[in-house]
């Protein structure tokens, strides 16, 4: 594996490593994926778990084995963020939603003006990339109908002049599915970096998989990587490939290009943005009650009406998967009492919350997904002590907090009636979803990667992760990754 | 569940009795043991379900060879096989004691590990860990029997921690069968013929709210809860956690 001189390796299976690889093995590319975290069984079923703090346990679970430090509007802070480390990446935890961007996010247009002046790839452009991923990742395998408790929510919404559907979802929906939201699926089932990427790119033959190993250094000189540094299982390797694809996350694709100690400033830097425009969602997650004591958790209901609305970015709302019954109201309600004055009182939220899970049955969970704009002084940066470090500094600036109090306003609106209760009370910055730290573009100045995803300052270095996002979307990015996967795949191959 | 069972020291004893039910509800078994004659009674009791598998388990390179000749892949693993040498901590050497901990532990730890490299690739199985209270209140002349067969129950738990949230298909339980007419029990206990029903039952239960529990005799030991969480649980309603039963 390390003696011989690959096609292409690739550095991350998540949704962009294993989507790229997979396209790329079955057009005959030798394919190397290099995976830091663990190839784990194929049969494992481990639900994401921010309460297991053990490094090693985390490791065998394809967790991200240490806590992120973030500097959040001046705050330090150490925490363990919803990231995967393991074959899959983030996505095996996934919920699945692979929901399309809207023309908007990535298009200027006179009605919807983009804050940076539209994406080099036009939403017509990527189109048929959207649907070939969406085909790929088994959006609109059959599926079984939709529970009474989604049927009462949708009908209350319609009834409001609003406009739900049914969200696309990346599960196949095989006999006996148990929707592995959150959680590994131990089948073929719901599709993800490893069961729609690396598996299949497996089964061609032409890839090979390097897992539990973590790469120390790009290496090169001028407008070439010339090989990849490694520790494979705590041993160092040498990996060399013509060209190398970069898919470790917004937060591990910048963090490698700035440690590259073989260019000034870093690897592909010349623009001095890798790291910058760091974006993340905002989380509007609340509860609602759909009323007749419906049980089980919504997965399919989501709503595009607030998505763009008076001239303002927002973003999708949708079901999160959760069904809060009593014990997950406490814990909110509790949460929210801890933020405030009152947090002597946490102890009195359970009867409360109880009295509404008897009165009103489980509530289901709901999330508004607040579209961040790009700002340079939000960014991932080396950590000088430890190289393996995920460190980020960001501040929400007033235009969000705005967008945010008018976005909870338009949610209250929509929901009335359905008793909605918000869970968060301070903003909540998603940690799953971080983006834009190597922004693609056609300016080198502006920008780190061509349209193409390649690396301005080099000939053989191209980015596929969520880092390429020059705008983080009113959406979950998912399929936006897969669809440029698929598209920068064959610009490789041309 | 269904299957390939295996059955630790069944030439005689609980173990025997296991084999046998598990062998009359129709569940082929394979019973390790140390001396082939009374692995051969066992058989001539069972039938053609019964294979005999003459393995000490506190050899794990032995363990791990008859694992990889089983006929099929493990589905039940009863870890059964125990020593119980009656001796005083005076009467004890170091050597001896360790020797009791790695039949009692050290089996149970070669026959799980063996035993999982064959469920985890489909995800499913059971494992059936025969337990004691002797950890608890110890009787004299018991240091190493004690010993072991506490760590045993610790290694249970530690089982559930480390796979637990990965494979909910491999449910792990404890069980005592109490106090039982054997060789190594006493003279007016209960007859393992009985017990193994019940331990029949809770090897084919594959229930992953299984995983952990711990059952005495033919009934459920749940956690204790103090007095206080009592009242907290009457005050907020909680639904009373009740005791499952084998019969």
């Amino acid at each position: 594996m390390t003696g011989e001189d690959w096609d292409i390796i690739i550095i991350g299976t998540g949704i962009g490593g294993g989507t790229i690889g997979r396209r790329l093995a079955e057009r005959g590319q030798r394919v190397l994926f290099v995976e830091q975290g663990p190839d784990s069984p194929r049969t494992e079923e481990t639900p994401l778990n921010a309460a297991l703090a053990d490094p090693v346990a985390r490791a065998v679970r394809g967790f991200w084995p240490d806590p992120v430090l973030g500097r959040i509007d001046g705050q330090d802070r150490r925490f363990f963020a919803p990231l995967g480390a393991g074959v899959g990446g983030s996505s095996v935890f996934y919920a699945a939603t692979l929901e399309p961007p809207a023309p908007h996010d990535l298009d200027d247009s006179i009605d919807r003006p983009h804050p940076t002046g539209g994406w080099p790839v036009s939403y017509a452009d990527l189109r048929p990339f959207l649907e070939e991923a969406a085909a790929m990742y088994g959006v609109g395998s059959p599926a079984p109908p939709l529970g009474a408790a989604d049927t009462a929510i949708m009908r209350r919404l319609t009834a409001k002049g609003l406009h739900p559907q049914r969200l696309q979802a990346g599960v196949r929906y095989l006999d006996g599915c148990k929707e592995c939201f959150g959680r590994k699926c131990p089948r073929p089932c719901k599709m993800d970096g490893r069961s729609a990427g690396v598996d299949p790119a497996l089964a061609t033959g032409n890839a090979t998989l390097l897992d539990r190993c973590e790469v120390t250094a790009l290496r090169g000189a001028g407008r070439m990587v010339s090989h990849v540094e490694a520790l494979h299982k705590g041993k160092p390797v040498t990996l060399r490939g013509k060209q190398v694809v970069l898919a470790a996350g917004a937060f591990g694709s910048p963090r490698l290009l700035l440690s590259a100690a073989d260019w000034p400033g870093g690897c592909a830097n010349g623009s001095g943005l890798v790291g910058r425009n760091l974006m993340f969602h905002l989380n509007e997650m609340f509860a609602i009650w759909p009323g007749g004591g419906f049980r089980g958790a919504s997965k399919a209901v989501g709503l595009r009406d607030l998505y763009h609305l008076d001239g303002q970015r927002y973003g999708m709302v949708q079901a999160m998967g959760i069904a809060a019954s009593y014990g997950e109201i406490t814990h909110y309600l509790r949460a929210m009492l801890d933020q405030t004055r009152l947090r002597r009182l946490s102890g009195l939220v359970r009867l409360p919350a109880l009295a509404a899970s008897r009165l009103l049955g489980n509530a289901a969970v709901f999330v508004g997904l607040l579209e961040d704009m790009p700002r340079p002084e939000n960014r991932v940066l080396p950590d000088p002590a430890n190289a393996a470090q995920i460190r980020f500094e960001y501040t929400m600036p007033q235009e969000l907090l705005n967008r945010r109090k008018a976005f909870r306003r338009h949610i209250r609106a929509a929901f009335k009636g359905q008793f909605p209760l918000f869970l968060n009370r301070g903003p909540a910055l998603n940690f799953g979803h971080p983006c834009g730290t190597v922004r693609f573009g056609t300016d080198p100045a502006t920008s780190v990667l061509d349209p193409d995803c390649r690396a301005h300052d080099l000939d053989n270095l191209w980015v596929v992760d969520a880092s390429f996002f020059p705008t983080s979307m009113g959406v979950n990015p998912s399929l936006t990754i897969a669809a440029n996967a698929l598209r920068v795949a064959d610009r490789m191959l041309e | 569940m269904t299957g390939l069972a295996v059955v630790t020291g069944a030439g005689g004893g609980l173990g025997r009795c296991l084999a046998l039910e598990l062998v009359r509800r129709g569940v082929p078994v394979v019973g390790f043991g140390r001396r082939a004659a009374a692995l051969d009674q066992t058989a001539e009791l069972a039938g053609p379900g019964f294979t005999p598998m003459v393995v000490d388990v506190a050899d794990a390179a032995a363990v791990a060879a008859a694992f990889a000749a089983l006929p099929a892949p493990v589905t039940i693993l009863v870890n059964n096989a125990a020593v119980y040498p009656r001796l005083d901590v005076l009467d004890e050497c170091p050597a001896g004691f360790m020797q009791t901990v790695a039949v009692n532990l050290g089996g149970m730890v070669a026959c799980t590990d063996a035993a999982l490299r064959q469920m985890v690739p489909v995800g499913r199985g059971r494992i059936v860990n025969v337990a004691s209270f002797a950890d608890l209140a110890p009787l004299p002349a018991s240091s190493a029997y004690a010993v072991s067969k506490g760590a045993a129950r610790i290694y249970t738990r530690t089982l559930v921690a480390d796979l637990g949230d990965r494979f909910p298909g491999i449910v792990v339980t404890d069980w005592l069968p109490g106090m039982l007419a054997t060789g190594m029990g006493i003279a007016g206990g209960l007859d393992p013929a009985i017990a193994a029903r019940w331990g029949a039952t809770l090897a084919l239960w594959h229930d992953p709210a299984l995983n952990g529990a711990l059952f005495e005799q033919d009934r459920e030991l749940l956690p204790p809860r103090s007095l206080k969480g009592r009242i907290k649980d009457r005050l907020l309603m909680r639904p009373r956690r009740v005791a499952r039963r084998l019969s």
